[in-house]
């Protein structure tokens, strides 16, 4: 018998819950569902759910609370429900451990495949098993070589500064997962650095002129606005 | 203009500063005219004018009656025999004192009120907006939730009888006509988002690319067979603006385009020009008819386009779109172009307007 991924839905609609039970359970997934904030904590550590998809309005405990005491002893990977009025929310979801988010009203394929990418991070421990072997990232005509410290598109030197090479490497190791802009910035520039988005979008700007054939329809690094940004999943 | 913390105390400064420079100019016209005619019997009237002015200038009632304090003062020290004396036996003068005094009292009040009545006037017609905006809104969204449950109750009670083709084309229609309640619904929050008019939007600075293809990667979601080709700037171009209130501008330009313009293919594209940071939609679709061309970003607009077909959503979501914009302190424009397709237009200013700022 295959043994299914198991995904824990933390949602306190009713109907919502359901129908993303039903689509997982189409899909090859074993589904439990809680309704509320103390249902999910007694969930999560009595089953050991593969992934979690957790709401972030819940009626009796905020959402954010089940993401800090998860992370404090687990690194089950943690996608996040949120609306699309609270932009703030994600983010700090995101700085706070999540893996990933979606936003309502999703449709079932981008749901599938958020949970797709969560469960496959975490099948590789290191943030990209294949840079540690290789060296290397490759993404379509996109290499990153960390050995030699360049990035090539289709063969050619993109001639990156330091400073763009360090942002084009640190999203590699983390490709197909959203980074965060302070989570960017503290990576590059350390903890105190000032949570200041501008250098990074010019960087970025930059980058994008070099490295895509339209920047307007980029192929590699994806903006999620107000987010941050995320590399396309390696080959 | 008042209302804003901010923008208060530098209205105060204003005030102050309009009631000395016309206290000034009365002053150096009494002394000049004073030098061709001893009389002065004029130099009353002027400082009336001046009180007028002042009372008229600014808000309330304290610098029209400062005004007239200083009025008399100058009038009875400087302008009157004896020049550099204060003489208050002179006849008449309690009667100047209470003219002055009374002049501009009466102006700032009409003045008050004036500006009480423009506010309120304001606020009724966005009372009247909200109105229609409501009505139009409740009407449209009675129609596909008619469809959704007509459709799901047909499925339930009919299980046995109906062929699955049949299920599945219903089933499509109730997902389709729940998409577009979705697209209404976040043209709602996009105003609600912008408040009442008076709140600021939370800009930041923006790479235009970053907004089209944002827009661009959700819009091809939704509609894959349509040709979008999408323009960056050349130079990296950062834009004051509220990202999602803009990205929703530029998803309804191109839903409006795709469904009502059937369009084929669409331009997006961003630009600096002189005016500020342009942005421009264009498509090969059937145009914008040209009775409807003039209003077309009216909040008016959905119930005239309301005869059953498929435009519903296009008033509203231009009239947000226009508001957005608005809000935004730029402006937008729809044309037909001559080669076929309409094409939307709009700019938003690259520096925070001063009065932003204040």
């Amino acid at each position: 018998m295959k043994i299914k991924d198991r995904v824990l839905i933390v949602e306190d609609e009713q109907s919502i819950s359901s129908f993303i039970a039903a689509v997982l359970e189409a899909n090859g997934y074993d589904a439990l569902t809680a309704r509320t904030g103390s249902e999910a904590v007694s969930a999560i550590t009595s089953h050991c759910p593969d992934v979690i998809l957790l709401d972030l309005g819940l009626p009796d405990m905020d959402g954010m609370g089940i993401l800090k005491f998860v992370r404090e002893w687990s690194t089950c990977p943690i996608v996040v429900v949120s609306a699309r009025e609270h932009e703030r929310d994600k983010v700090e979801a995101l700085d706070a451990g999540a893996d990933d988010y979606i936003v309502k009203p999703f449709g079932t394929s981008e749901l599938l495949a958020r949970i797709r990418t969560a469960i496959r991070h975490t099948r590789t421990p290191l943030p990209n098993s294949d840079i540690a072997q290789s060296g290397q990232f490759r993404a379509k005509g996109l290499v990153i070589d960390y050995d030699k410290h360049q990035v090539l598109v289709d063969g050619e030197n993109a001639r990156l500064t330091q400073n763009e090479y360090k942002l084009v490497s640190l999203l590699g190791k983390h490709a197909g997962r959203v980074l965060t802009y302070d989570f960017i910035i503290r990576q590059l520039w350390g903890p105190g650095a000032k949570s200041d988005n501008q250098i990074l979008r010019v960087n970025m700007a930059n980058i994008r002129r070099k490295i895509e054939k339209n920047p307007a329809q980029p192929e590699y690094i994806f903006t999620e606005i107000g987010v941050g940004y995320r590399m396309v999943d390696p080959d | 203009m008042g209302s804003r913390p901010g923008g208060r105390g530098k209205r105060r400064l204003q005030c102050w500063a309009v009631t000395a420079g016309l206290l000034l100019l009365g002053c150096a016209l009494s002394g000049a005219l004073l030098a061709l005619d001893h009389t002065g019997g004029f130099v009353s009237m002027i400082f009336v004018l001046v009180v007028v002015l002042v009372a008229r200038l600014t808000d309330g009632y304290a610098y029209g009656a400062a005004a007239s304090f200083v009025g008399v003062v100058c009038v009875n020290y400087i302008f009157t025999y004896p020049y550099w004396e204060f003489n208050f036996t002179i006849s008449g003068y309690p009667l100047t004192f209470f003219t002055m005094l009374s002049v501009s009292l009466i102006v700032s009040a009409l003045t008050s009120q004036i500006k009480r009545q423009e506010q309120l006037r304001v606020e009724t017609d966005r009372e009247t907006m909200r109105a229609n905006l409501l009505r139009a809104v409740s009407h449209d969204l009675r129609t596909p939730l008619t469809s959704i449950v007509g459709s799901a109750s047909a499925i339930l009670e009919n299980d046995a009888l109906l062929p699955p083709q049949q299920k599945t084309a219903l089933l499509r229609n109730v997902r389709s006509e729940a998409q577009w309640l979705i697209r209404m619904v976040e043209n709602l929050l996009s105003i609600t988002r912008m408040g009442d008019g008076t709140a600021r939007l939370s800009k930041e600075l923006e790479a235009a690319e970053e907004v089209l293809s944002s827009v661009a990667g959700k819009f091809q979601q939704r509609f894959p067979g349509i040709q979008l080709t999408l323009t960056a700037p050349r130079e990296a171009l950062f834009v004051p603006m509220d990202a999602i209130l803009i990205e929703q501008v530029l998803m309804n330009l191109l839903e409006n385009a795709a469904a009502h313009g059937q369009s084929s293919a669409i331009l997006l594209s961003a630009e600096r020009q002189s005016a500020g940071a342009v942005f421009t939609v264009r498509d090969n679709g059937l145009g914008i008819p040209e009775e409807i061309l003039p209003e077309i970003f009216s909040p008016a607009l959905p119930g005239k386009l309301h005869a059953g077909d498929d435009r519903r959503n296009m008033g509203i979501g231009l009239s947000v779109c226009s508001s957005i914009v608005k809000a935004h302190g730029g402006s937008m424009s729809a044309c037909n172009v001559r080669e076929g397709g309409a094409m939307f237009r709009f700019t938003l200013p690259m520096e925070e307007s001063e009065e932003v700022l204040s």
